[in-house]
């Protein structure tokens, strides 16, 4: 066990989430007599679910910052019809669309930002209206009725890498670059890591480092494998190339840089945040501008996969979106939850979802079994933190123990 | 014959919380037509006496008796105590704002006709009682439109509605400007007037001088003053000495200071409150701290000690009308608290868990929370630089932790307070202002709390304490300020000082500062 | 907070790694290459002329299961598939657009060989229908039009402006046989624009009512006779209702003679309306799907009629094309073609029947259940 530890370095904790998905990804590879883990539905699985990890990516910054954003399947759906609408209708070039899309949802986040940070209307509220506004204006200017889009964009939503080079690799070349240059930068980073913990003395085997390294070689020449030997033609997905690229820059944005620290101080402690020199307001509103721009890029690379805009695109995403992201171990009060443990928890059920289809099972009963996941993960990541960290669920069973002793002592729970 | 027996009489009452002894053989009368004041320092244990008259510690929970009327009294909640015609006003209003004065007076003994409220005559009534307490405004007013002075006139007609006979007043004059409060002592003596006994909870001893018939001081839980007076002719001294006479015992680090040129400057400094417009929280403040000193703010809870400073630090409090603040003489204008800080001031918040520190963060996490630039290279935080900066002030402050990656909910006080500490003092600031640096801790780490303080003002620091507790102010402090209702009362060197001259000038204003006592008129 | 993503990532992919011993690969795919190479040549009869195995799987994606013909579907799918020899795989999208794109997905991964698509949005299913056609998957539209893809080999339905047309003439029948002489007061209510069927619908029985409207026999009071303004969003019998309250207003004075409506939800919750406006006297109107609810009321007198679109033979038609398909037979002749945004795809229509009160006993007489209701709510 502590070998383990050494190798997988912190608490084994953190990964229980990891853990589910695993044996999930486990289970309907069986189930499905081996159709879960083969090129194309991987293929699918990631680009058919870009778009709700996208938002997740946002979402879980707007609940860390101690709100919520309920208009962001409105957004992305007003944002993939303005897009289509101007290169349809306005005959706009496919890049000057994808560009007024992107404003669009800038614009929209200012106007989220201006009502939240400068009004101090409650998020909730805010993007309740934004909800019906933005569905509203969906259906308004599409008459209702679905407009295409630009060949180009089924790139973004529906796109792979191009073939190039040598046959004898038998994969697409370039998901075989993408992965040289992952595993390269992992031997980069452990070497680099190692070297630091040496200098400040603290103890680091050699071995448990090439083990390390070992077995990150075999897993990302695995899922390497995976996604680039698939039927000619196909690679990793472009939508997963792009949701890969958010997430690095988005974890680096939230756990390197002062802006992800005051994200976290003013969900921790708004007053305390603001007392140590943070601009709560400031924070509140560029958080709530990032949200729904990454909503305008879901929704384009959503029209990108559907080859329209449709006028109830984006019905109930934003719930995708949270519920991805409290599976990812987010506080429902603020203050905790990380990009990658959304990214885990939006895959959890993506591969619930695509499992079932896979077992034909009905959408009926999907949603049942994935309402009862995501009670069902939260109560188990629950009951793993940390003291340290509560959530909700935490502070309501320890608020329980500290009144345990007061039923002896009645006064004591008074005093407090 | 019952003239003369008193209407409430408390014997040794004795009320015990897990590890402390609230209230220790507590014995005191209160008179028929009386206005009884109860004075003792924040903590001496007046409120808990409230509460167990009031019936919210119930019956048995406590040692002792009460007799009202000459019967003993068994309650088990408030509402048993106010069917006996026992009313206590808390400091904190307990009105409803959105509700109108006549729905807040008879919430909860509603008048009703069969089963629906009979609103005109509850108006009725109303009127009839706003017009006892001297309140000229229409009963339908929603109570939010009505300032703090008028609302607590609002709670007294409340009162009134249930046939008073004990009206209990916890310091009705704490958030009342002077002319709301000259108001509210004149209604109490009209209530007197009509026979309703009063007790009024108060460390203002101007306002017990000039209402009160007898008073009970209480010290650590214990009776120890309880005498009548006659009006006009309290003995402040007396009072005083009551409330503060404990054995000062040497809690306290030796040190020397080396005190160099002046520092930081406050001058005239106004501040309004929040959200009552007018209400002037911090009045014409000047003062000045120089390179190396300690200088204390002594002042009881209420005072200004927390606004005055928290309106300094980068105006994250109140309204700021007026003043200046100078640093070794640069004037210095801080409207955030981003700019405060960079001007080179911190503040470290009297709250720990609610304004000091994001429980949900660990050690590293929340010392470098003020100064992240610092371990800023090309926009990106260094991990790396985190840890060491965590773990230099982990040694230096002596953090009795197993890791800086643990989360701060985990530590105990004295070692969070060290945290915080640990935080304002990374963004190496010029003047710290520390607002009870010591609540809530243990007296070891007291004592390391105190040194950590001189240690800062020997590197040439202005150091400024806020304390409600006068022999931590003394022991600590070079020099002293003391503050009553948002005024500097006082500026006293230390080694001049005790605690009488602090407590009688944290009691009474400059404006009627000649008030000390005038024996013979 | 401090989740150490490079960790996490081992963790994850170390995991998958261990179930991978299985996994795919171009080898693997080898043979879909093949098949796709092929029908990518067959192109227009998409499927190759070889056939299939005749246990081989079908799948069948439908929008959801909330109204009665898509359950009737399910069902018969399932009975008549199977009776064939088939492998049914059968799902349905709750009305989600992406739900349904990746349930074709699943089905292809699954190795169906035909898949029939009864689109929840006919516009967004372009690239998954594409790779459904790149792994040699035949695909036939259901009931619905198929757009902005190349990769539809022919749609089953029946054909809209003509269920239009007789949507149409049932009103017009209807109001002589029931409101005495013309002028008639009318109002028209289209479906769901979002369905590319609704316009055609509508358009069908413009093409009998527009000559009366012209010629005054019809009147339209609130001259709301285009399809953007008639249309009912999503086919909300909800939004329909609130549209019919505001229209009544038109007719304080006057009674309305009869409505088009363009199905029973909708038509039953116009009467619904009628009825609350304070009106005695029914509108004649019409509808579609012969709902059972819609049944009774007919049974009653409440509406006067509906177009039945017999599910059963939407589906026979369908299953008889897999057969063909399964032979090697190719897709059948189409009855005619339309022009989808892309090409022109093959349209295999039926005739639908109105359903009055009338008529209600030998049109049903083959649908026991139905027949049962209307025989027993009869009045």
């Amino acid at each position: 066990m502590r070998t383990l530890k050494q190798i997988l370095g912190g608490n084994l904790q953190q990964y229980t989430m990891v853990l589910a998905l695993i044996a999930l990804i486990a289970v309907f590879h069986f189930t499905t007599d081996g159709r879960m883990l083969t090129p194309s539905n991987l293929q699918n699985l990631i680009a058919g679910n870009a778009y709700v990890l996208v938002l997740a990516i946002g979402m879980v910054m707007v609940i860390v910052v101690g709100h919520i954003d309920l208009s962001v399947g409105s957004v992305a759906g007003f944002v993939g019809m303005a897009t289509a609408i101007s290169a349809s209708q306005y005959n706009f070039p496919w890049w000057a669309a994808l560009l007024v899309g992107l404003l669009i949802g800038i614009i929209v986040g200012c106007w989220h930002g201006f009502w939240l940070a400068k009004m101090g209307i409650p998020g909730f509220i805010t993007t309740l209206a934004g909800m019906m506004i933005f569905r509203g204006l969906v259906i308004w200017v599409s008459q209702s009725i679905s407009k295409p889009v630009p060949s180009e964009f089924q790139i973004f939503g529906a796109g792979y890498l191009p073939e190039w080079g040598p046959a004898f690799t038998g994969m697409n070349n370039s998901t075989l670059l993408l992965g040289i240059l992952a595993l390269a930068w992992f031997v980069y980073a452990e070497v680099h890591r190692r070297q630091a913990a040496l200098k400040r003395g603290v103890q680091s085997p050699l071995w448990v480092m090439l083990v390390r390294l070992g077995l990150m070689a075999i897993v990302i020449g695995t899922v390497t494998w995976l996604f680039g030997s698939g039927r000619p033609g196909t690679s990793f997905p472009i939508p997963g190339v792009i949701l890969v690229v958010l997430v690095i820059i988005y974890h680096v944005i939230t756990q390197r840089t002062r802006f992800g620290r005051h994200i976290y101080a003013v969900g921790g402690n708004r007053a305390a945040a603001a007392l140590s020199g943070v601009n709560t307001n400031k924070i509140y509103f560029l958080v709530m501008a990032n949200m729904s721009f990454l909503a305008a890029i879901a929704g384009i690379l959503f029209v990108g996969r559907a080859t329209a805009a449709g006028p109830s695109d984006g019905t109930m995403w934003e719930l995708d979106a949270i519920a991805a992201v409290f599976i990812g171990g987010a506080a429902v009060s603020g203050g905790i939850g990380t990009v990658v443990g959304s990214m885990i928890g939006g895959l959890v059920m993506a591969v619930l979802n695509n499992g079932l289809m896979l077992m034909g099972v009905g959408a009926d009963q999907t949603q049942v079994i994935k309402g009862l996941v995501l009670l069902a993960a939260v109560a188990f990541d629950v009951r793993n933190k940390n003291a340290g960290r509560p959530s909700l669920i935490g502070n309501l069973l320890r608020r329980k123990d500290a009144t345990a002793p007061g039923k002896a002592e009645p006064e004591a729970a008074l005093k407090a | 014959m019952a003239e003369r027996m008193p209407l409430l009489e408390m014997q040794q009452i004795t009320k015990v919380f897990p590890g402390v002894r609230a209230l220790d053989d507590v014995t005191m009368q209160v008179h028929r037509g009386r206005i009884h004041a109860i004075c003792g320092e924040n903590g001496a244990g007046k409120s808990t006496l409230m509460k167990v008259l009031s019936g919210v510690y119930p019956h048995g929970t406590y040692e002792g008796r009460i007799l009202f009327d000459g019967e003993e009294m068994h309650f088990t909640d408030i509402k048993s105590s106010e069917e006996k015609g026992i009313v206590i006003i808390h400091q904190e209003l307990a009105l409803i704002p959105e509700l109108s004065i006549t729905e807040n007076i008879f919430l909860g003994s509603e008048v009703m006709r069969g089963v629906l409220i009979d609103w005109d005559q509850a108006r009725w009534r109303a009127m009839d009682l706003l017009a006892r307490v001297g309140l000229d405004v229409d009963p339908d007013t929603p109570v939010k439109q009505l300032g703090v002075g008028q609302q607590q006139l609002v709670e007294i007609a409340k009162a009134l509605s249930k046939n008073v006979r004990l009206l209990i007043l916890d310091e009705p004059t704490s958030a009342l400007n002077e002319e709301d409060s000259a108001n509210l002592l004149e209604i109490m003596r009209g209530l007197r007037a009509r026979g309703i006994t009063q007790i009024m909870i108060s460390h203002k001893l101007g306002e017990i001088a000039e209402v009160s018939d007898s008073v009970t001081v209480i010290r650590d839980g214990k009776t120890v003053a309880d005498y009548e007076v006659e009006e006009g002719h309290v003995d402040e001294d007396r009072i005083i000495r009551a409330m503060v006479g404990r054995p000062l015992d040497n809690r306290y680090p030796d040190w020397e200071p080396r005190i160099g040129n002046v520092l930081f400057e406050v001058e005239h400094w106004n501040t309004e409150h929040p959200t009552v417009p007018g209400r002037l929280v911090v009045k014409d403040a000047s003062f000045h701290v120089r390179e190396g000193e300690v200088v204390g703010f002594a002042g009881l809870m209420g005072a200004g000690r927390t606004e005055l400073a928290r309106s300094l630090f980068g105006r994250s409090y109140g309204n700021y009308l007026s003043g200046t603040m100078r640093i070794a003489g640069e004037p210095i204008r801080a409207t955030t608290v981003s700019q405060a800080i960079d001007a080179g001031l911190a503040y470290v918040p009297e709250d720990r868990k609610t304004l000091g520190l994001n429980l949900l963060d660990d050690i590293k996490g929340t010392i470098v929370a003020a100064n992240l630039q610092a371990i800023t290279r090309h926009g990106l935080l260094q991990p790396e630089q985190e840890v060491d900066v965590a773990e230099r002030f982990r040694k230096e402050l002596r953090i009795k932790t197993a890791s800086v990656d643990v989360g701060v909910a985990t530590l105990s006080g004295g070692n969070q307070q060290k945290v915080v500490l640990a935080k304002w003092m990374y963004p190496e600031p010029r003047v710290l202002i520390l607002d009870e640096p010591t609540r809530g801790i243990d007296v070891g780490a007291k004592f390391e709390i105190y040194k950590l303080i001189h240690a800062l003002a020997e590197q040439g620091k202005a150091v400024i304490v806020i304390s409600s507790e006068l022999p931590e102010i003394l022991g600590v402090c070079d020099r002293i300020y003391t503050i009553c209702e948002g005024r500097i009362t006082g500026d006293i060197a230390a080694k001049d000082a005790d605690q009488e001259t602090l407590m009688r000038r944290m009691t009474t204003t400059s404006s009627t500062e000649p008030a000390v006592p005038a024996p013979t008129a | 907070m401090k989740l150490r993503a490079s960790a996490l990532l081992t963790a994850l992919l170390a995991g998958s790694l261990a179930l991978t011993a299985c996994g795919g690969g171009r080898g693997a795919t080898e043979t879909e290459t093949t098949s796709s190479g092929a029908s990518q040549s067959a192109s227009q009869d998409a499927g190759g002329s070889e056939g299939f195995a005749a246990d081989a799987t079908i799948g069948v994606a439908l929008p959801w299961l909330g109204t009665q013909n898509w359950m009737e579907a399910q069902t018969l799918f399932e009975q008549q598939l199977t009776e064939a020899g088939f492998k049914p795989l059968i799902q349905a999208a709750d009305n989600k657009v992406p739900q349904q794109q990746q349930q074709i997905e699943a089905m292809i991964e699954q190795g169906a060989k035909v898949i029939v698509v009864g689109p929840i949005d006919g516009t967004q299913l372009g690239s998954v229908l594409g790779s459904a056609k790149d792994a040699g998957v035949t695909v036939i539209g259901y009931d619905r039009l198929i757009q902005n893809t190349d990769a539809v080999s022919g749609i089953v339905q029946f054909g809209s402006i003509r269920t239009g047309e007789l949507q149409g003439q049932a009103l017009l029948d209807g109001l002589a046989a029931e409101k005495g002489e013309p002028p008639y007061n009318i109002e028209l209510f289209g479906g769901g624009p979002a369905d590319p069927n609704a316009p055609d619908f509508f358009k069908g029985a413009m093409n009998v009512l527009q000559p009366k409207i012209d010629d005054g026999t019809l009147v339209v009071k609130s001259g709301q006779m285009d399809f953007t303004q008639a249309a009912t969003q999503d086919w909300d019998n909800a939004r329909a209702q609130a549209r019919m309250d505001t229209l009544m207003s038109n007719y304080s004075g006057d009674e309305i003679d009869g409505v088009l409506s363009p199905n029973d939800g909708i038509a039953r919750a116009i009467i619904t309306s009628v009825k609350q406006a304070g009106q005695a006297s029914v509108p004649v109107l019409t509808g579609l799907d012969a709902e059972n609810e819609s049944i009774v009321w007919i049974a009653k007198g409440d509406q006067y009629s509906t177009v039945g679109k017999p599910t059963e033979l939407l589906v026979g038609k369908t299953v008889e094309i897999i057969k063909s398909l399964q032979a090697g037979q190719g897709m059948p002749e189409p009855d005619a073609t339309a022009n989808n945004g892309t090409i022109d795809v093959g349209l295999y229509q039926l005739d639908p029947v109105v359903i009055t009160k009338a008529n209600a006993k030998e049109v049903l007489a083959n649908d026991a259940a139905r027949l049962k209701l209307f025989e027993d709510n009869l009045s």
